[in-house]
């Protein structure tokens, strides 16, 4: 039955990926929920939660609030934490509720940017889609609402400074709370200067200077969107690249030679596994139960959509090697598959990757 | 620059504003609510520890159909990597067109079908979760569970996850509460036979309240968390009375007087030595017996009198996170020669009366309350702690060592009260 999960667990929804994305700026974020989904964002899905605590709050909507529309709470309750909190703006999120009663997320932002005084940006999750459709909405929103244009952002900054924008880097996507840094290394030794990953470790003022990078490097299908925005609007060109991986798999890329291969993870990051591979003579299929690019899919790549389709893939396909998620392993049958390698997947199993290593 | 101060209020000057008069900062409904990594499982009806959904696999045998969009389902990852539980939840994901239309509810039957058909053991009952969605759309989930449970030949019962009631009549965690004992059907009642209602989890097997009962005669304690099978589990129905030892499971002992005439009295975990054995007088009252409670009591003031003299002006920092009232349990201690500098919890009207008390005896105590926004610079450098209690306050003083408290295994009376202030002298 299409929905139905008997072994999976659900996957990080949309408003986990949409808060990912500003966990690491000066933002005020505000999951527009009774409790419930922040409780999930904070606990499950944001790793760097109990590290390093932000601004994340819930709305705290109680029946009446939603029964009524009371919007104007909300506002208030968000103009009382601005008062309180510095940032330079806040970000209000949707969930189930607001999806339900139909709240109008741009009423809202026009209501709070008033009342606060505050740039504000709205992403209208509904948490049935999953993460990858929350973080694109957020890539969307701040390089709309903060890219400034080349002329203007490059004020006061080096002119002769080789900048790199990296879209897509989230803990949800990289399995790895310090992933940002391995990829600023990387790409600062090939030449550029400052290497700025929206949404790990960079604020608000390097979407700011997004017009005035040399290109970006989109390393999850959910930065595609706004790279696309960044080129048709300031001719910044993009790359899909996907820079890191689990040591558990490194290990293992040289012994797969000449075999037929399947890796489930987002599409970028699966697709950049199997450039290294395809080399060595595999033949290998993608699949993901999150969203995949029809341009960037194989002949034979499957975007999942039911946990039976992805027990019929492992299971019927005859794969000597399976690369995926640990979590996903046990709902297969044991003897169905030759080898599986595990590359864990934040997004699925929760769990974050311990070593990583440049791919 | 924005003063970056976490907001308190002392307990004197609480006091003095009195119930009616509670500052905004302590009230949820009057701000944003701050998802403190100290509390995370208090914010979320399905989170950590007993929420709804590991609540509503209390009873035994039985498996759970969480009907929701994705996203109140997720966190359950976690829960399926504890014991026992990796194998009883199944999801029906909601998309958007159910969560607007509630056509979704049409398939559960089905679903639920699936389900048993698919578990092995057969379950002895599918429980229903549902959440906020299905709260606006007001659905009549009794009537989907009777139509599943025709369909699938097991009980089906709605277990409500509704984090939107969450301060209303009825909270998920009391619905919850009600709804695992709503299997028991009549039977003839045995007077030896007695129910213990209240948490998810056995009390302690020291406790003095199952020797104190058998004294009088019980020859069967029931809980529901020790209960092996679904038919023991329906043996809780033979019961001469319940005791109830969570005041969120009034409503379920209320419901199975109704039902099945099996009345209930109502105690309260405290940790102040005279009011437990005030209690255990008031039990025998209502029971029209003595309860010679002596051995218990004598032991507990020895150890609260070497407390008292070992542990003096010892400085103390309670949350709410443990298995105590943070304000009931700051009052003991102070009783017992401690100073309790902060307290992170919720004031309510049931707990009031011990803020009263406290600032008589510490009025300086700051109360704090985890779910105010400005937590978020909380300083523990401001007020020196030797000791927290609390899993909430072991989180504020990193430093400082803790008792959690927060076991699952209950504490209760008199055994609660030594246990708790052995396992303080352990750390100290």
């Amino acid at each position: 039955m299409k929905g139905l999960l008997k072994v999976l667990s659900p996957f990080a929804p949309d408003q986990s990926g949409a808060a990912s994305v500003f966990y690491d700026m000066d933002c005020i974020t505000v999951i527009c929920d009774a409790g419930g989904c922040t409780g999930n964002i904070c606990g499950f899905d944001e790793p760097r939660w109990f590290g390093d605590a932000r601004p994340i709050f819930s709305a705290g909507l109680r029946d009446m609030d939603a029964i009524l529309g009371r919007d104007d709470r909300l506002i208030d309750k968000l103009k009382l934490v601005s008062d309180k909190l510095e940032a330079d703006f806040a970000a209000i999120i949707g969930t189930p509720v607001p999806a339900v009663i139909g709240t109008d997320m741009r009423a809202l932002k026009r209501m709070a940017e008033k009342r606060c005084g505050l740039p504000v940006v709205t992403v209208d999750c509904t948490g049935t889609k999953l993460y990858d459709a929350g973080e694109d909405e957020a890539f969307m929103q701040l390089m709309e609402g903060f890219a400034g244009s080349q002329a203007d952002a490059g004020k006061g900054e080096p002119a002769a400074e080789r900048r790199l924008g990296v879209l897509g880097a989230t803990p949800l996507n990289l399995s790895n709370i310090k992933a940002d840094e391995l990829i600023r290394e990387k790409y600062k030794a090939e030449g550029y200067d400052r290497v700025m990953c929206y949404g790990m470790g960079d604020g608000l003022d390097s979407v700011r200077l997004a017009s005035t990078v040399e290109k970006n490097i989109v390393i999850a299908p959910s930065g595609i969107r706004a790279a696309e925005y960044l080129k048709e609007k300031f001719g910044v060109p993009y790359e899909l690249d996907y820079p890191v991986i689990a040591k558990t798999v490194a290990e293992k890329i040289g012994e797969i030679k000449d075999a037929k291969v399947l890796i489930i993870h987002q599409q970028v990051a699966a697709n950049a596994l199997r450039a290294k591979l395809e080399v060595q003579g595999n033949c290998v299929a993608v699949a993901s139960f999150f969203g995949m690019k029809k341009e960037l899919m194989n002949e034979n790549d499957v975007q999942l959509e039911t946990e039976e389709a992805y027990c019929r893939l492992v299971e019927e396909c005859g794969f000597d090697y399976v690369i995926c998620d640990p979590l996903l392993r046990r709902a297969v049958k044991k003897d169905s598959y030759g080898e599986w390698i595990d590359w864990t997947h934040f997004a699925v199993s929760g769990n974050l990757e311990e070593e990583i290593c440049a791919l | 620059m924005k003063e970056q101060k976490a907001y308190y209020i002392s307990a004197k000057e609480l006091a003095e504003r009195g119930l009616a008069n509670i500052p905004d900062e302590l009230q949820s409904s009057k701000h944003l609510i701050y998802s403190s990594p100290a509390t995370l499982s208090f914010n979320s009806p399905g989170a950590q520890g007993f929420g709804v959904k590991r609540a509503g696999l209390a009873v035994p045998g039985s498996v759970m159909l969480l009907v929701a969009p994705g996203c109140c389902g997720r966190n359950t990852t976690m829960l399926a990597e504890l014991g026992n539980y990796a194998d009883r939840f199944y999801y029906l994901l909601q998309d958007d067109t159910d969560i607007i239309t509630g056509r979704h509810l049409k398939r559960i039957p089905k679903a639920v079908k699936e389900v048993v058909d698919f578990h092995d053991p057969k379950p002895s009952c599918v429980m229903i979760c549902i959440t906020c969605v299905d709260a606006l759309l007001g659905t009549d989930m009794e009537r989907v569970c009777r139509k599943a449970s025709e369909y699938a030949g097991v009980p089906v019962l709605p277990c409500y996850m509704y984090a939107l009631t969450r301060e209303g009549r009825v909270p998920p965690m009391t619905a919850v509460r009600k709804t695992v004992y709503e299997l028991l059907e009549k039977r003839p009642k045995k007077s030896t036979t007695v129910n213990i209602l209240g948490q998810f989890a056995p009390y302690m097997d020291g406790c003095e309240l199952y020797d104190i009962l058998r004294s009088l005669g019980v020859k069967k304690i029931n809980e529901i968390s020790r209960c092996k099978d679904f038919e023991e589990y329906l043996g809780m129905a033979e019961a001469n009375f319940n005791l109830v030892l969570n005041p969120e499971t009034r409503l379920a002992a209320e419901d199975i007087a109704k039902r099945l005439e099996i009345p209930s009295i109502e105690l309260t975990r405290q940790y102040r030595i005279d009011k437990i054995h005030k209690q255990y007088q008031l039990l025998g009252g209502a029971l029209g017996v003595q309860i010679d409670d002596a051995v218990y009591y004598e032991e507990a003031m020895a150890t609260v009198a070497g407390f008292a003299e070992r542990r003096k002006d010892l400085r103390a920092a309670i949350g709410e996170c443990c298995n105590a009232d943070p304000f009931e349990l700051a009052l003991a201690l102070t009783e017992y020669g401690c100073e309790v500098t902060e307290i992170y919890g919720t004031v309510s009207g049931e707990n009031f009366a011990y803020i009263k008390r406290l600032a008589e005896v510490s009025p300086e105590t700051r109360i704090y309350t985890n779910l105010e926004p400005t937590m978020l610079y909380y300083d523990c450098s401001e007020c020196k702690a030797d000791i927290t209690i609390g899993k909430d306050a072991g989180y504020y003083h990193p430093d400082a060592p803790n008792v959690a408290w927060n076991q699952e295994v209950q504490p209760f009376g008199y055994h609660g009260l030594v246990s708790l202030l052995k396992e303080i002298e352990d750390r100290l």
